[in-house]
């Protein structure tokens, strides 16, 4: 347990090393084994995820990791998680005061016996938008994690024009569609996030062909 | 810093694991790490691949001081003397 405990950190700790320093990563592991024949590999490589994350936030590489798993792991997949929720457990907050599809309906209103029929007949489609864009939220945050910038580009434009049509959508049915705007705005701003970070990564990538030509 | 300076200084020409390293200083290896490459990217420490005593192991990282490194050392060294001698006067 102790020690498939200590190879989990040892693990964690050597993908925690930016590419630049491959070399200490590999040198900390090897030396690790030392440390584990002797029965101090957890102490080890308890050390050896610090002195990552300390290189982690020493360098400009890899606090634009940090940035990159930040934006992932903080914004797009729990938005992700609240859009596929919308869908699959019925709305539930989507519409204004979290009242699900009677309280955007405006249930008991003069025009819910004429619209009903209809509203039912839009739900889903406007269940399958709101989940193809949870979906293209979580292939967002793959993206951009892999650093395929041309498909999370790809995938956030998707999301928004998917979040536009639903915004649109609703609006066409009379919905209150406040909630779904603002579902709408994280979008845009995740996509401005998004066109930062791939222009600080360009930047990155020059400033290393300059360091190391060829 | 100082701690490992003396330590690479007292064997000047032996190449040093990371592990004897720690042992000798008494660091961390969340310390020591990253005062490695530090120092070898200040041109203080060189570092070279060793294959390993055990088969199967694999090949272990080596260290020692370079001379702008072992320069250092000696500079810290009498200058902590002259600190200790100035201590002792007064």
């Amino acid at each position: 347990m102790r020690m498939s405990l200590s190879q989990a950190i040892m693990a964690i700790a050597t993908a925690c090393m930016g590419e630049d320093r491959q070399t200490w990563s590999q040198a900390m592991k090897a030396e690790y084994h030392a440390a584990a024949a002797e029965g101090q590999g957890l102490s080890f490589a308890a050390g050896c995820l610090i002195a990552a994350w300390r290189e982690m936030l020493g360098s400009a590489t890899g606090r634009f990791v940090l940035t990159s798993y930040a934006v992932a792991l903080g914004i797009m997949v729990p938005m992700a998680t609240i859009e596929i929720g919308c869908a699959v457990l019925g709305f539930p907050y989507l519409y204004p005061d979290q009242h699900g599809l009677p309280g955007a309906l405006l249930v008991g209103g003069s025009h819910e016996a004429l619209l009903r029929p209809t509203y039912l007949g839009a739900i889903p489609a406007m269940a399958f938008i709101q989940l193809m864009a949870g979906a293209g939220h979580l292939r967002l945050a793959w993206s951009l994690l892999e650093r395929d910038w041309s498909s999370a580009l790809r995938w956030s434009l998707w999301t928004l024009a998917g979040m536009t049509t639903l915004v649109i959508f609703m609006g066409v049915f009379f919905l209150d569609s406040r909630q779904a705007l603002m579902q709408g705005c994280v979008v845009g701003i995740e996509l401005a996030i998004l066109l930062v970070i791939m222009r600080r990564h360009a930047e990155l990538h020059r400033f290393a062909l300059t360091e190391h030509p060829g | 810093m100082r701690l490992l300076l003396a330590v690479l200084s007292q064997q000047r020409s032996e190449w040093r694991h990371g592990y004897d390293l720690l042992k000798d200083t008494g660091l961390s290896s969340g310390t020591l790490y990253p005062l490695l490459m530090r120092m070898s990217d200040n041109g203080l420490v060189q570092a070279e691949w060793r294959e390993p005593a055990q088969p199967g192991r694999p090949p272990r990282h080596v260290y020692r001081l370079t001379a702008n490194g072992f320069a250092l050392a000696m500079e810290l060294t009498s200058g902590d003397a002259a600190l200790s001698g100035k201590e002792m006067l007064t």
